[in-house]
């Protein structure tokens, strides 16, 4: 048996908030919410910096833009030159559309597969997913959970700490 | 003007009290329920002109394009009209949801996963036809830059390889955008799956979600991100579409017009089908609540808009072949509307421009048997729009001895309609097995998920 | 813990897939350049000829020139397939008790040309012109392979489109002078130098638009 940290339950995105502000204040970091939809203003509660995925969406499409260029000017204007449709070897207005396509392209999957990435998805096996109450998570339920890993926490001490800031239904996160 | 917009705010998303739960149930009834009788019927009878689908192109494959109605001017036949076609109708979905997201327009949440699966399906039965079109199949890698014993590489000056990229790019994004926004919904069945299979499955692709708000939040970047780059890219894809015609030096098709004009007649017939598709689905599975007739009502002023404006290009093609005082071009264009096509010609104008200006009408654009009607009207119009372009600008060629009258064959026409198999059969699927409106979305717009709404609603619980 | 619907190692599985998907792609790129292509596919054909006929007994033993059989390969754009005829110019006297030679006498006697099984096959969009290579002084081997060596005659080179032009765009790498072109055996001690010479001497300059061959 692996304990891996205590999972409670709110009524309503309301109090998931209030939870939150409160978990985040008395210093946890290991903790996550969940919901069946993403809440407003819950970022700044839960004290989340700002995703880095746009970053990754800007070096997905520099990469789109390069590789088209390169591959468009590579092929068609300097390993086989052929004289096609009265137009110079390397036209650069004639590359628009597949460059603009390909930018396109490696953006989109820099961005899916980035969110990916930082989400770790997929990990099919979870620990949270052994809590029966849990599969609510994805209807109407709303949840917090505080991982043991965290440097604040103790079995006891958060278990009472979650108790008297409103939570609900604690219950313990195992693993076999 | 913020009176207006106040009174846009005010509408509901969703009618009625409902629950978070009830959102999840009313939506995942259609996939928990036994399949009903009519889609049984109505899946084997699609199954089937797909199965034709299939056994015809296996015929082309085997005895060659001569088993079109192709002939030497028009080489051009029906697998570029049925293309062009379908790719058009695949462009609703992706503007309903890219481009009203990006406007922050909260009554697309109950259409666009549906629109979405549209496009997907529309672009697989389009990809097809230029697939087929090439006629040695088995060198079609020669579309893309696979080094090969022959040094060669694709023509990138080509506006035909452009559009190759364009449309595999566009139903990839539209994929991933699609599947993106299912993720929580899969997850959501997953939870509630009472078989194994449909455990598993879902669970398969639901991918481990399980609703963190910190993957949401690079969920949600990544969705706006997507929506952000799909934007340019759905007004692309029919622009790229429509220089297969237009850098050409053929009358008819050699216009500047063409790039918004396709891309308007594209959004036109994507918005048609997915009111029609639309309408049938809100009657079968009950989703009047959800699909409100607001929602319809403002398919039906794209729909107007976007007639209005192909209806303005048409003019717009004729006054240029006059204006620019070239005989080709007039004569290309009073050969359309008064030559041996002109029947085509005349269903296009009638389909396409007369019948949406009916919608200038409240009590018509909200009137659901009328709107059936017109949508389909507009389906039909656009199809004879893409056959107008390509047939009568090609059958008068520069040569008088080449001219010739292009019929389909059977083959042809019966392609045609195992392509529409080939769609049904992927639509009804996803309508029994996948949650047809955004279920995440749906709750993120209602009332009781705005934390501030429990600030003056103490009483409410969820 | 019937929770859960996957097993702990399911979690490995994106990195497994992500390998296949690289090798997938790997193997696809690979079946264009190499499976599909006449390298893998025509090189080393080998039919079986009506009439056993060595061009390494020819050739090596005999000192016959190429150009004794096939003579109009300098001067016209196809490369003949002897008649019966050149044949018979030996074989009157040589080797008449032999089966095949009896064979060849027969076909001879009866006006009747022999079958012989086309090896070296270009599609019938490709124009290639014999004279042209020849007089450039691309010699039999550059295509053909030694010959001189092979009892039963085998596609010894890819005769690819891809192959056509490395020659096509560094002559200087392949050229010979024209006196050698038919001596399988000779290789020159400089390549290139004699090359870069011979560009000039000859006035070499191949083309590699599309109507250089497609015409």
């Amino acid at each position: 048996m692996t304990f891996h940290g205590y999972l409670c339950e709110v009524d309503n995105p309301k109090e998931l908030v209030t939870l939150s502000k409160k978990v985040c204040d008395s210093g946890y970091t290991k903790f996550d919410t969940y919901s069946p939809f993403p809440i407003h203003g819950i970022d700044k509660a839960m004290g989340i910096p700002a995703s880095i995925l746009p970053w990754l969406s800007l070096t997905g499409c520099i990469i789109g833009l390069s590789v088209a260029l390169i591959l468009q000017i590579w092929t068609n204007g300097i390993d086989y030159k052929i004289p096609l449709s009265g137009k110079p070897y390397i036209s650069l207005p004639a590359f628009i559309p597949v460059t603009f396509e390909l930018t396109i392209l490696f953006t989109a999957f820099f961005t899916v597969f980035g969110m990916f990435a930082l989400n770790k998805l997929p990990t099919w096996y979870q620990p949270i997913f052994n809590n029966k109450s849990f599969k609510k998570a994805t209807c109407s339920g709303f949840f917090l959970s505080i991982s043991c890993l965290d440097n604040n926490f103790d079995e006891i001490k958060t278990h009472s700490f979650l108790e008297k800031a409103g939570a609900k239904n604690i219950e313990r996160i195992e693993e076999k | 003007m913020d009176i207006i917009n106040e009174e846009i705010q005010r509408v509901p998303q969703v009618l009625g009290k409902k629950s978070f739960k009830k959102v999840t149930d009313i939506i995942a009834k259609p996939s928990e329920s036994p399949a009903p009788k009519w889609w049984v019927i109505g899946l084997l009878g699609s199954m089937s002109l797909a199965a034709l689908l299939f056994s015809l192109i296996g015929y082309l494959i085997w005895d060659g394009v001569g088993v079109w109605g192709l002939n030497n001017p028009v080489g051009w036949g029906f697998a570029i009209v049925n293309f062009v076609f379908w790719v058009g109708i695949g462009h609703a979905g992706t503007l309903i949801s890219a481009i009203l997201f990006l406007f922050r327009q909260k009554w697309r949440t109950s259409i666009n996963r549906f629109a979405e699966a549209m496009t997907i399906f529309a672009v697989i039965c389009a990809g097809i036809f230029p697939g087929i079109h090439v006629g040695r199949i088995w060198a079609a890698y020669y579309l893309f830059p696979i080094p090969n014993s022959m040094a060669m590489w694709p023509n990138f000056k080509s506006a035909l390889l452009w559009d190759v990229f364009a449309v595999s790019t566009y139903f990839t994004v539209s994929l991933l955008f699609w599947y993106v926004g299912l993720i929580p919904d899969l997850a959501t069945f997953r939870d509630r799956a009472t078989t194994k299979v449909k455990r598993f499955t879902y669970g398969l692709f639901a991918l481990g979600w399980n609703g963190s708000n910190r993957h949401w939040m690079n969920y949600e970047k990544a969705y706006l991100i997507l929506a952000a780059i799909a934007t340019p890219l759905v007004l692309s894809v029919h622009s790229i579409v429509s220089f297969d015609f237009a850098t050409s030096n053929l009358p008819g098709w050699h216009t500047t017009i063409f790039p918004p004009y396709f891309v308007a007649g594209a959004v036109f017939s994507g918005f048609a089908m997915v009111l029609t598709l639309l309408i049938i689905a809100r009657k079968i599975f009950k989703l009047e609540d959800l699909i409100t007739i607001r929602h319809l009502e403002n398919m039906n002023k794209f729909i107007l808009a976007t007639g209005t404006m192909v209806g303005y290009a048409y003019a717009m093609e004729f006054f240029m072949a006059w204006y620019s005082a070239n005989q080709y071009e007039a004569f290309a264009f009073i050969n359309r509307a008064f030559g041996p096509y002109a029947w085509a010609y005349w269903i296009m104008v009638s389909c396409n421009v007369i019948s949406p200006q009916f919608f200038w009408f409240k009590k018509l654009r909200t009137n659901i048997p009328i709107m059936f009607v017109i949508s389909i009207f507009v389906n039909i119009g656009m199809w004879f729009e893409r056959f107008v372009i390509t047939v009568t600008s090609l059958h008068r060629d520069f040569l008088p001895s080449s001219w010739d009258y292009y019929i389909p064959t059977w083959v042809d026409i019966m392609t045609f309609v195992g392509s529409f198999g080939l769609f049904f059969t992927l639509f009804l699927l996803f309508l029994k097995y996948l949650p047809i409106i955004s279920i995440s979305e749906v709750k993120g717009v209602m009332e009781i998920a705005d934390p501030h709404y429990y600030d003056h609603h103490t009483e409410d619980k969820q | 813990m019937s929770q859960q619907i996957f097993p702990k190692w399911a979690n490995t599985l994106p990195i497994i897939v992500l390998i296949v998907l690289v090798i997938t792609l790997g193997l696809v790129v690979h079946l264009f350049w190499y499976w599909l292509s006449p390298k893998h596919l025509n090189v080393g054909y080998q039919p079986k000829q009506p009439i056993p006929f060595s061009h390494a007994l020819h050739v090596e033993n005999v000192g016959l020139d190429c150009r004794y059989c096939h003579s109009n390969v300098e001067k016209a754009a196809h490369s003949n397939i002897p008649a019966t005829e050149t044949c018979m110019n030996c074989h009157k006297q040589i080797k008449t008790d032999s089966p095949h030679i009896k064979k060849l006498t027969k076909h001879y006697e009866n006006n009747e040309p022999i079958e012989w099984v086309k090896v070296h096959m270009l599609p019938d969009y490709v124009y290639f012109n014999h004279a042209a290579h020849t007089t450039a002084g691309v010699s039999c081997v550059q295509c053909h392979g030694q010959v001189n060596k092979m009892d039963v005659v085998y596609q010894a080179k890819p005769l690819s489109m891809g192959w056509c032009l490395e020659c096509h765009r560094e002559p200087e790498k392949f050229i010979w002078p024209k006196e050698k072109i038919t001596d399988l055996n000779w290789r020159p001690t400089n390549q290139i130098n004699l090359g870069l010479q011979l560009k000039e001497t000859y006035n070499v300059n191949p083309g590699e638009a599309c109507s250089v061959c497609h015409r």
